[in-house]
Order: C-alpha cells, then sequence, then structure tokens
C-alpha cells in the first residue's frame, strides 16, 4: 500500500503536484518531460515484460491469480449463503448480549471511537488514506450492527460515535504540536483513560444491571479480551525486562525461569491452566482468569522484546544517570525506559497483533464463546448446517480488518518515532 | 577480626564509615531477602491452594480406554494400550505435521520472499497479497477453512476421484503410492529392505563428498571437474545396484479403495492436511517477510558486483544473494520454527491428535490437571530444544563458511 509506483527516472517538472519525498536528479540524469502515454508504455515495459522469459513470468502470475479471483467471486457471490452471517449478525457480533441493554454497546462504541478520534488528534493527523478505509468500514459496521427493525436507531448512535471521534479529533489537533506544559498534560490525561479504557468499558457494559460476564461473547468478547491482554502484557512485561536484566542474582533467575516457562508452552496450554488449575488458585469469572492468563502470557513475550531494547541502549546512558545523581528508579522512568521502548514499539506491536490473532483459540477449549464459538453456534443450527465456510470466512475477514489496521499504525508508530534512525 | 588484621593503615576505606542501611551490598542482600521471602509466599500460597488435590502419575501406565484416529506407522491399541502409550503417540503425530509443516513452510516463503522482491510488478503484489492475507487471519480460522474445505469442497469416497489408480481423492484424503517392503527376487527376509536404505545413505554421502572434492579442485585448478553430474551419476548406480544386487526388495504400493477407506499406499488425511497446509502457509508468510528483509540487508553492492561479473538473474540470486540472506536469517526462522511447533496445538480444533488433543483427553476423562499440563510443558519444551539444537548446528556449519 505504501509503495508507490516505481517510476523510471522521473522527471520533477513533469509530476504534478511534486511530491517532498521525490529525490531530485542532477540536471545530467534528467530527462525531458514525456507524455503520461509514453511514461505508462516505459512503466509496462520495466515491470511487466522486461525479458521473453518475464513476459511467461508474467502471463502465468496473471493466469493463476485471475483464476484464483474468479473462484473467490465464484464463492463470494454465487456458492456461498451469506444469510447464515447477515441472519445472525447479533449472535456474532454480541453473543448472548441482551437486546434491552443495547446502547451499553454504543456507548461502549462511541468511547472507544472517541479514545481513536482522540489519539489521531494527539499523535498523527488524518490522511486522504485513513478517511478512504474508514468511510467503508463505517458503512459496513451500520450495516453489521443494525439489527432487526432497528436499523434507523443503529444507524443513528452509529453515526453519533462518529461524530464523536471528528469532536475528539478536532479537539486534540488544538493541543500545540510543541513539547510544553499544555501538550504533557493532554498526553498524560489521553494516556491514563488509554491505559484505563478495558476496565472503563468493562464498566459501561455490566455495571448496574448490565450484562453478566457469561453473557459477553461474539467478537465483542475477542474485542474485549484483545486489550486487557495487551495492556496487561504490558504491565507483566517492563517489570520482568528490567527483572531479568537486574544485578540482584535473586530477581533474573526467577524473571528468566518465568519468562522462559511461559514462552514454553502454547497458549492453548495456558488456557487449559485457566480453565483448570487457575480457578483454585485465584477463583474468579472464567473470563478474568482467561484475561489473567492472556496477560501473563503476553506479557513474557511483551519482556523478551523490551529486554531487546534495554539491550540496545549503550551503558553510557545508565552510567549518565548515575552521574547526575539520578537513583535507580528515576534513571529507568526517565532515561532508560523512555528509549527501550521506543526503540521495541515495533516487535510490541508484532506481538499485540499476535495476541489478538489467538484470541480465536480462546473458544478451542474454554467454554467463552468469542467469534469462533458463536460461529459454531451459528453452524449448529440446522438451517445453516452446509454454510460452515461462509462463516468462518467472515471470521477471518473480521480478524484480518483489525490485524491490517494494527500493522499499518505501527509503521505509522515507527515513522513518526523515526525508530530505524535513533 | 581477621579482616581488620589485614588492613593497611591509612584512611578507612567508605563502606566502614557508612551506615548499613546506605551500603550498596548491604541494600542488595536486603533487597533480595525481601524479594525471596516475597516470592516463597506467593509460591506457598499456591502450593496450598492446589494441596488439596491428588498427585502422582500413577494414571499413565493405565490402560486408556479411547481411540484415536489418523496414525500412521505406529502400533496401538486404544482399550488396551496406556495411557502414557497414548500420548507418546499424541507427541509423534505433533512431530509428524510440525516437520512436514517446517519443511515446506521453509521453501513456500523462500520462493515468495523472492517473489516479493521481483522486478516484475505482478509477481510481487501477488507475493504481499498472500502475505498479507495469511499474516493477518488467526492460524486456527485459516487450518478451520481448510478443514471445511477438504470435508465439504471433495467429492466422498464413492465418488473418489482417481488418477491412473495412483492418486485417489475424497473428503477421506489424498492416497498416493507408497514404498512397501517385498519379496525379493531371491526370497529375502523382510530386513534387506533395510539393508538397501543403508546402501543408499551410504551412496548419498559418497556422492556428496565426491561433489565436495570435486568442486574444491574446481576451485582450485579452475578446470571444468562436474562435481553435480558426477554426484549424481555416483549416486544413481550405487542406489539402483544395490537395489538389484539385493533382489529388488522395495516395491511401490498403489492405493485402491476398500469400502469406506483406503487400503494400501499411502494415505493424507483431511485432519492431517487441513492442519500442515495451515501451519505450511501461515509459517511461510512469516519466513517470506524474513527473507525479504534479509535480502534488503545485504547491500546493494553485492547486486552489482554480481551484474559486473556478468552472472544471470537467477545466478545472482542462488549463488550471490542467497546464500548470504539465508545464512543472515536462521536465528528468527528459527524462532518461527519454535512457533510452528507451539502453533501445533491447535490440532484440536481441526480434531487431529496431536499430544495436547491427547493430553486434554485423558484430563477430561481422570483429571490430574497439574500433572497432564506438565508433561504438556515438559514435552513442549523438549521439542523446542531439539528445533534450537538443530538448527544451531546448522548456524554453525554455515558461519563456518563465512569469510
Amino acid at each position: 500500500m505504501t509503495n508507490e509506483m516505481p517510476v523510471p527516472d522521473p522527471a520533477p517538472g513533469a509530476m504534478a503536484p511534486p511530491r517532498a519525498r521525490r529525490v531530485v536528479l542532477p540536471p545530467y540524469r534528467q530527462r525531458a518531460a514525456r507524455p503520461r502515454s509514453v511514461r505508462a508504455r516505459e512503466w509496462v515495459r520495466q515491470n511487466l515484460i522486461p525479458s521473453p522469459a518475464g513476459v511467461l513470468l508474467t502471463i502465468v502470475t496473471f493466469v493463476a491469480l485471475a483464476s484464483l479471483l474468479a473462484i473467490v467471486a465464484w464463492f463470494t457471490f454465487s456458492y456461498a449463503n451469506w444469510r447464515v452471517v447477515t441472519d445472525n449478525r447479533w449472535l456474532l457480533f454480541a453473543g448472548g448480549f441482551p437486546h434491552d441493554q443495547e446502547w451499553r454497546l454504543w456507548v461502549g462504541l462511541g468511547f472507544v471511537f472517541l479514545l481513536v478520534g482522540a489519539s489521531y488528534g494527539m499523535w498523527s493527523s488524518l490522511g486522504r488514506r485513513d478517511v478512504l478505509f474508514m468511510v467503508p468500514a463505517a458503512a459496513f459496521g451500520v450495516f453489521m450492527l443494525a439489527h432487526g427493525g432497528a436499523a434507523l436507531w443503529s444507524t443513528l448512535w452509529f453515526a453519533g460515535a462518529v461524530a464523536l471521534l471528528v469532536a475528539a479529533y478536532g479537539v486534540c489537533r488544538l493541543v500545540p504540536r510543541e513539547h510544553g506544559p499544555a501538550r504533557t498534560l493532554a498526553v498524560r490525561v489521553l494516556s491514563a483513560v488509554l491505559v484505563l479504557s478495558v476496565p472503563i468499558v468493562f464498566l459501561v457494559l455490566m455495571a448496574g444491571g448490565g450484562a453478566d460476564s457469561d453473557e459477553l461473547s461474539g467478537y465483542l468478547l475477542n474485542l474485549l479480551l484483545a486489550p486487557a491482554g495487551i495492556v496487561g502484557g504490558i504491565f507483566v512485561g517492563i517489570p520482568l525486562a528490567v527483572g531479568r536484566a537486574s544485578k540482584l542474582r535473586a530477581i533474573s533467575w526467577t524473571c528468566t525461569f518465568y519468562i522462559e516457562t511461559v514462552r514454553g508452552a502454547p497458549l492453548i496450554g495456558w488456557l487449559f491452566v485457566a480453565l483448570f488449575i487457575l480457578g483454585d488458585i485465584m477463583g474468579g469469572d472464567l473470563i478474568v482468569r482467561t484475561m489473567v492468563v492472556l496477560a501473563v502470557f503476553t506479557g513474557a513475550y511483551m519482556a523478551e522484546y523490551i529486554r531487546g531494547g534495554l539491550q540496545a541502549l549503550p551503558r553510557g546512558q545508565y552510567e549518565a544517570g548515575h552521574a547526575v545523581g539520578l537513583p535507580y528508579w528515576r534513571t529507568l522512568q526517565l532515561i532508560i525506559l523512555p528509549q527501550a521502548l521506543r526503540i521495541s514499539i515495533p516487535p510490541i506491536v508484532g506481538q499485540a497483533i499476535s495476541l489478538w490473532k489467538d484470541t480465536a483459540l480462546i473458544s478451542i477449549i474454554l467454554p467463552l464463546r468469542e467469534l469462533i464459538g458463536s460461529s459454531r453456534s451459528a453452524i449448529a443450527q440446522g438451517e445453516f448446517i452446509t454454510n460452515r465456510i461462509e462463516v468462518y470466512v467472515f471470521a477471518a475477514v473480521m480478524f484480518w480488518i483489525v490485524s491490517f489496521v494494527m500493522s499499518r499504525v505501527s509503521q505509522r508508530i515507527e515513522r513518526s518515532l523515526g525508530v530505524g534512525e535513533r | 577480626m581477621a579482616q581488620q588484621a589485614m588492613r593497611a593503615p591509612g584512611p578507612q576505606p567508605a563502606s566502614a564509615r557508612v551506615p548499613l542501611l546506605y551500603q550498596r551490598r548491604a541494600r542488595r542482600w536486603f533487597v533480595e531477602l525481601v524479594y525471596v521471602a516475597l516470592t516463597a509466599l506467593a509460591v506457598a500460597y499456591v502450593v496450598a491452594a492446589l494441596g488439596n488435590r491428588e498427585y502422582g502419575f500413577g494414571f499413565l501406565p493405565q490402560p486408556a480406554a479411547f481411540d484415536i484416529g489418523n496414525q500412521w506407522l505406529v502400533d496401538f491399541d486404544g482399550t488396551t494400550s496406556s495411557r502414557l502409550t497414548m500420548y507418546l503417540v499424541g507427541v509423534w503425530s505433533t512431530i509428524r505435521v510440525v516437520a512436514v509443516a517446517i519443511a515446506l513452510a521453509t521453501v513456500l516463503g523462500v520462493v515468495v520472499g523472492v517473489a516479493r522482491l521481483s522486478q516484475n510488478w505482478l509477481v510481487s503484489k501477488s507475493a504481499m497479497l498472500f502475505v498479507e492475507t495469511f499474516r493477518n487471519t488467526p492460524l486456527y480460522v485459516q487450518a478451520v477453512i481448510w478443514y471445511a474445505i477438504l470435508l465439504f469442497g471433495l467429492p466422498g469416497i464413492d465418488q473418489v476421484v482417481n488418477v491412473g489408480d495412483s492418486f485417489l481423492l475424497s473428503n477421506r484424503g489424498v492416497a498416493i503410492p507408497w514404498p512397501d517392503t517385498r519379496v525379493g527376487l531371491w526370497g529375502g527376509p523382510a530386513w534387506i529392505a533395510l539393508a538397501w536404505v543403508v546402501a543408499i545413505t551410504v551412496g548419498a554421502a559418497v556422492a556428496l563428498r565426491l561433489r565436495n572434492i570435486r568442486q574444491h579442485q574446481e576451485r582450485e585448478t579452475g578446470d571444468f571437474r562436474y562435481p553435480n553430474r558426477v554426484a549424481l551419476v555416483t549416486f544413481g548406480s550405487i542406489a539402483a545396484g544395490s537395489y538389484l544386487l539385493l533382489g529388488m526388495p522395495v516395491g511401490i504400493d498403489r492405493p485402491f479403495v476398500d469400502g469406506t477407506t483406503y487400503a494400501n499406499g499411502m494415505s493424507v488425511f483431511p485432519e492431517f492436511a487441513a492442519l500442515a497446509l495451515a501451519l505450511t502457509v501461515y509459517t511461510g508468510s512469516y519466513i517470506a517477510e524474513i527473507v525479504r528483509a534479509s535480502i534488503q540487508a545485504l547491500p546493494t553492492g553485492q547486486t552489482e558486483a554480481a551484474k559486473a561479473v556478468g552472472l544471470s538473474g537467477y545466478q545472482r540470486l542462488t549463488l550471490v544473494i542467497l546464500p548470504q540472506a539465508l545464512r543472515q536469517m536462521i536465528p528468527s526462522v528459527t524462532n518461527q520454527y519454535l512457533s510452528a511447533n507451539k502453533n501445533s496445538s491447535i490440532a484440536l480444533g481441526v480434531s487431529y491428535f496431536d499430544l495436547f488433543f491427547v493430553a486434554s483427553i485423558i484430563s477430561n476423562k481422570i483429571g490430574h490437571a497439574v500433572e497432564v499440563f506438565f508433561m504438556i510443558i515438559v514435552t513442549y519444551m523438549i521439542l523446542s530444544l531439539i528445533i534450537s539444537a538443530l538448527m544451531n548446528i546448522l548456524n554453525a556449519r554455515v558461519t563456518l563458511h563465512q569469510v
């Protein structure tokens, strides 16, 4: 997506509008402006038919791609019975969530959209690509969430959530971009709300006569469990990483033992622990236990990535902190961790994506019905017993959307923080 | 006392004057003591919380009383075999699927990773489509979709697709011809086949050694010594010669449909195929990104130098770029292999009886969750250690050649 078409020997004058990124070639390599048709022909020659063997490769790839597309189109428009998805929208998205408490879902969605808008406004800016992506996503959301006769209401609620996003974006754009007391305060407030967002959403959904914990299911449950595991994982991972790098041997040994043990078994094994063993140790709902396991599991991986960041820092950083008289904890907080975390952002986001995909594993052995479990219930209805491919393809697309957005956000953070550059 | 006596006269060291609480070493001991005490408390709490269970591995040698399917090369009986045997059968299933997936994923990953950097726009975009699709969807969902396609997309066994009486395809899986021992020309015993396997192995070793020697000579003298051709001919003649000499002890068995199952040949069951396919494609898409990154990390001078000495595109790739890039990516690829090993535990979702599935059946039947989990984690760790050890050996070998 980010790759521009490679244009041979760009002539700066010919490109309208001129991009800042484009390298201006020295005059002896510049060519006179050529008409668009010539450039197109040149592009085709260079990229599709460079040599006889290249032509063959192009043809083979084209035929393979075309037949694949044909199969996909046949499946989507002819074979598939999408009623299994559209009829079960509520089941797939909200599972057993009580219908009369629907407003809680919308308030939660509005809150999340508010945070998204605020984060965009604070740390980034909306580009044309973002808007182009968001409009179809929003339309799709309205379509899927509008159930029964309440389509109008759903659309209005959704429009309200989008309005909150836009408003939050606009307000946060007002915060000055340069570092200063105003920005520091705003960033701190927003970060605190972001960290607390998972419990807040749980409160919105469950407090005061809302849903019971066993009524949280469907895609909603994936969307609740993954952030809980990610945020919890970072908070477990940072002390583990610092502990593993500690000079105190008891601490570094136990942290190493913890990390290696957790990484030794697959997540599904730890979910087995949540089901059969953890109940005796901490009690609590299965959902809470699952969140604890997700955080504990992700934390071990996060710790390794953060440790990589810690090790990448030159010793001089610690010594400098020492030299200006900072105690160990303040050195960590003010000098070491900000830099180490910046270095380890790409793998941390990678782990977050991985955890997001792993939430699909939950209903393999746990009696929690997230999207895959709900899909299974959808197929179990006699009417749709032959439509399992459709439901699972739909689930795959739902997982894909969030993973894809996360990977793009990660690339954007990398670019804006200049991670590779230091 | 002894220390004080040893000390030379002069200014006292800092530690003598500083109060105990402000001494670095004392503080460390203090922190460590507190930490150990807290950890011990936590461990004691966990032990106490789990204390009212029955423990012991006595359940392992008892008869299993459950059956598991789609196995290969193992002999067991669901009702009388012990639970330990069943568990080991599950371990063997995991090893099988992981080995197949790792091998195929490596090939797929290298091909797609190279295609991703192709000059050809269509090829590189197709590779990107592949990677973005399979990296961003859960492995489990992929496996379930493959499984559904294999079960419901293929014809039933009564309408089996028969390709030349050798390849059979239906929703019971694929059956292919497979080598089998048979009574040879001179009516030798069955272990004669084993002798032939040994002969092939020796032949391969000899051929490889010959190839190395000839390659070395080629480099030293600059004459053509045809290392590949000589090695191939050597291997071929040893294999064929010993085959004839031992009386053709191995034949090819063709599969056929026997009622509702396949007989003879080798059958690949849909459960295995779905899991192996999903693991291959998923791991392959990750390996493709690693391959791409390590090729891009090479200095462009390598490609330019290869062009300058007149190597073709294919030669540039196989002689200059890939040998260097592959060496660099071994650690990352090892990580992917380890993930593939652990990811194979989704087998439960496609009814493939891997070690986790068998273990969870055992635990469902008789409890003992803590012991069963201990077995699971130890087995995965052992498998991971084996993979790491093999990859370390490979790594040591290829870095030896580094100039």
